[in-house]
């Protein structure tokens, strides 16, 4: 509850403070001069109240799970969240699965293979993966794989004018899995990959760096070799006694990657016309569109709480000697 | 043995994974459209397609398809207003009074026939609503004598009407239904009307187009009107997407977009011979000011140092930087309207002349600050080259500009406000009519911007109240021609560019054709 109020707080004060008026960002080049027109914009928004007032305001809405209402899109907030956070959302989520998978298995496969020809393109490509900026790699893939190759649509959920099936969990592709809309589910899926493969490609590197470096420090521990020596067969070895213990950094890791990709992923959403929340919060800052600006600021603040709480419980999970109790 | 082979497994098996994503990719990479759908990528300012709120470019794309208005324009020709709703028209002599005759065989998506209550109704929510389009009918009480006449009446001389009423944000909607969905005309219309969602939804016009989906950042669909009035569209589904310039331009090479219309003049000529690109000049108008208002800048206010940085500046160059298809704004009117002034009048570049007007003016390398948004990109063009460029030309002079650029949420409160030294901005067209831009006279919304206070230049501002009550198209010509002239000589604000305007389209859309009001009209492509 605290943390909740603290939160709402920071985000309206430091939201307040940017230099700049509503309704001048948001009001026409004529209508700023029509007195009627920004009286009527600033009752409608609230903005003629005093500050502290507009602030109780806001907190007791929010109590009633009333964001307020968008100055840009004109929709409540909460409307626009539910729209856009599953975009991010399924994005984000596919982005962290391609890391994941690859992540550790390319970080496995390089400390197995340490100073091996295998490993040395690893740790370049991956030195590599972590340099280059997201949105240049966007530009390049959307070039090459879209342009050049004709392998994936260029931007955009589904083909242009496909809509989408009725929300149920505002992620495409299970939405149309639910419909049995196969037709819409191929749209989705051709749309997801290339952006969710940049976006991906910096945690991919971050994760196989990571987890290279913690296998290898597991590795030299004597029960590895008790394992071995016990005639376990590699897998067993891999799997059970060295990921064990390997993966609880490179969960960390993850954790702050994922709450990275669903809160950074404003310039792949652009360049890849993915309405999600990246773009939804570029526009409501570039306005100063401030209820639409506080409703991502918690939304931002949500996800790491419940990423940090989510990479603790993984870590009594993966091992068993962090449980409590 | 075993402990290399399990990872090169490992290894394959990502590789392979990639390849299967990959492989998924290519099931609809080329999502080429079929004859009867015409994809549009355009970088979305959308907020709404409630024809009495939205003011926006996008949204004037969407409404222009949704609803009729009363007049409308052919093409680009934006010079006369032609037949729409209204059959035709008449206005009074002294241009307070303007009848409009409805056509009696249109009827809304719906079924209803279109009658004189929807146009009053359309007419006085719309200015009751107190949303960005609102000015647009200040002034002037909409009345229907009969079902099929309309009547404006203006309280003051007002002859751009005919070139207001065909604004999308004047289409006519079905009153019947809006109302049943929340909607009303009435006074307190900016509190009380509730049919925005309504509108976001479901299109309430008589237009060639009926909404079929509509989202503020992702794409809006629309299909045909079975109950159109006019000539049935030839795209049986129009598709208007939201997509950055980058992106536009590998769309409409590919032709998955048949229609790309954000793209630059560098753009633009990377994009391949098998397009059709048009490249004009925009009716937007870049222009810079010097502060008139002696309490903000003693130095902008000097008469003397106003001419150095006009003389001074580097026009050629200027619209060179903006690209082809810009040119040299000769007055603050754009080329495309009535009374601009021609090419040969426009201001030259003359160093010895600002040099002594600079002597003259008694500073002696000056220091000043040019203010501009730094985070908008008009027709391909950010500010910050132009802005730069300035500062060149203005140093060659002896005067230092500083650069201040800011985003425009937070530069647009100082520019409104009045308190820029130096300002570098733009005019985009409410209206395509010369009286638009009487706002740049002294006492007037951007004069005052500019720190030019009623009063400043008396000779100049009777020629404004002169052109207000003309009506006779040649007569206000020469006006509108003379007041710029004197502006350009004597005042603060100085025209720069238009810059060019790029619409790149792919060559099976014919009758291409782009329009300074709503951008490009969907119906009109076959």
């Amino acid at each position: 509850m605290l943390l909740g109020v603290g939160i709402t707080f920071v985000a309206f004060v430091l939201t307040h403070l940017v230099p700049g008026d509503p309704a001048a960002a948001n009001l026409g080049q004529r209508a700023i001069a029509d007195p009627a027109a920004v009286a009527a914009f600033r009752a409608h928004y609230g903005l003629d109240k005093p500050l502290p007032q507009q602030y109780l305001i806001y907190v007791t809405n929010l109590a009633h799970g009333d964001f307020g209402e968008s100055q840009q899109s004109h929709r409540p907030v909460r409307d626009d969240l539910a729209e856009y956070v599953p975009a991010t959302l399924e994005l984000a989520s596919t982005a962290i699965v391609i890391s994941l998978v690859l992540g550790i298995g390319l970080g496995v496969t390089a400390a197995m293979n340490r100073d091996r020809i295998v490993d040395q393109v690893l740790r370049v490509t991956t030195l590599a993966g972590v340099s280059m900026p997201t949105f240049w790699l966007a530009l390049v893939a959307l070039y090459i794989v879209f342009f050049k190759l004709g392998w994936a649509p260029s931007g955009g959920r589904l083909d242009p004018g496909q809509l989408p099936d009725a929300h149920v969990t505002g992620f495409y592709t299970i939405d149309a899995l639910l419909a049995g809309d196969w037709a819409t589910l191929t749209s989705a899926i051709a749309h997801i990959i290339l952006p969710a493969c940049v976006l991906a490609l910096y945690t991919v590197s971050l994760l196989t760096r990571f987890t290279r470096a913690s296998v290898l420090e597991v590795l030299g521990n004597d029960y590895i070799r008790a394992a071995r020596a016990k005639g376990l067969p590699e897998r067993i070895v891999i799997g059970r006694h060295i990921l064990r213990a390997a993966l609880v950094p490179v969960i960390t890791v993850a954790g702050v990657a994922f709450g990275s990709l669903l809160t950074g992923t404003v310039l792949v959403e652009t360049i890849f016309a993915w309405p999600g929340i990246g773009q939804y919060a570029y526009r409501s800052a570039t306005n100063l569109d401030l209820p639409a600006t506080m409703g991502v600021s918690l939304f931002v603040a949500v996800v790491y709480i419940t990423v940090n709480f989510v990479v603790d419980l993984l870590y009594g999970i993966i091992d068993p000697r962090i449980r409590v109790g | 043995m075993r402990i290399s082979h399990s990872p090169q497994r490992l290894l394959t098996g990502g590789i392979g994974f990639a390849l299967l994503l990959m492989a998924a990719c290519g099931t609809s990479g080329n999502q080429g459209s079929t004859s009867k759908t015409l994809v549009v990528d355009k970088s979305f300012d959308m907020k709404t397609a409630d024809p009495g709120r939205e003011f926006e470019i996008s949204g004037s794309i969407v409404v222009k398809g949704l609803y009729d208005t009363l007049l409308t324009f052919k093409g680009s020709d934006v010079t006369k207003a032609v037949p729409s709703l209204a059959s035709s028209y008449d206005g009074s002599s002294d241009a307070t009074t303007y009848t409009f005759h409805l056509r009696h065989d249109v009827k809304f998506s719906d079924g209803t026939p279109l009658t004189s209550a929807d146009v009053v109704f359309s007419f006085n929510r719309m200015k009751n609503i107190k949303g960005n389009p609102s000015f647009l009918l200040a002034g002037v009480t909409t009345t229907a004598p009969d079902p099929y006449t309309v009547v404006l009446t203006a309280d003051a001389p007002n002859t751009a009407i005919p070139f207001i009423v065909p604004n999308p944000a004047l289409g006519v909607v079905n009153s019947k239904v809006v109302k049943a969905n929340g909607g009303t005309d009435a006074v307190g219309a900016d509190k009380s009307d509730t049919a925005e969602p309504f509108l976001d939804k479901t299109s309430a016009g008589s237009g060639p187009y009926i909404l079929q989906s509509f989202s503020t950042t992702s794409q809006v669909v629309m299909v045909t009107n079975p109950k159109y009035w006019g000539t049935p569209p030839a795209y049986s589904k129009v598709v208007v997407r939201n997509v950055v310039a980058a992106t536009q331009s590998l769309d409409v090479q590919k032709n998955v977009a048949q229609i790309a219309l954000d793209l630059s003049p560098d753009q633009a000529s990377s994009l391949g011979s098998n397009l059709q690109v048009q490249q004009s000049a925009s009716p937007n108008v870049f222009f810079m000011f010097a502060n008139a208002n002696p309490s903000v800048s003693r130095v902008t206010s000097n008469k003397n140092f106003q001419d150095a940085v006009r003389y001074g500046l580097d026009y050629a160059g200027l619209v060179q930087l903006a690209g082809k298809g810009a040119i040299q704004a000769a007055g603050i009117i754009p080329s495309l309207f009535l009374g601009a002034l021609p090419q040969s009048d426009a201001l030259t570049r003359d160093l010895t002349k600002a040099k002594a007007a600079l002597a003259a003016s008694g500073f002696t390398n000056p220091t000043v600050t040019l203010e501009y948004p730094s985070d908008i990109t008009v027709n391909g063009l950010q500010f910050q080259p132009g802005a730069e460029r300035i500062q060149a030309n203005l140093k060659d002079v002896g005067i230092n500009v500083t650069l201040a650029p800011a985003p425009v949420a937070s530069s647009l409160a100082n520019y409104r406000a009045g308190k820029e030294v130096l300002g570098y901005w733009l005019w985009g067209p409410d209206f395509p009519d010369p009286s638009d831009y009487l706002v740049f006279l002294p006492g007037r919304l951007v004069g005052l911007r500019a720190g030019w206070a009623a009063g400043s230049d008396p000779a100049v501002e009777a020629l404004g109240k002169q052109a207000e009550t003309t009506v006779a198209d040649s007569a206000r010509a020469a006006l509108y021609q003379q007041i710029q002239k004197e502006l350009d000589l004597h005042g603060p604000i100085i025209p720069l560019f238009q810059p060019g305007q790029v619409i790149a389209a792919s060559n099976s859309v014919h009758n291409l054709t782009s329009n300074p009001t709503w951008t490009i009209d969907v119906a009109s492509f076959n």
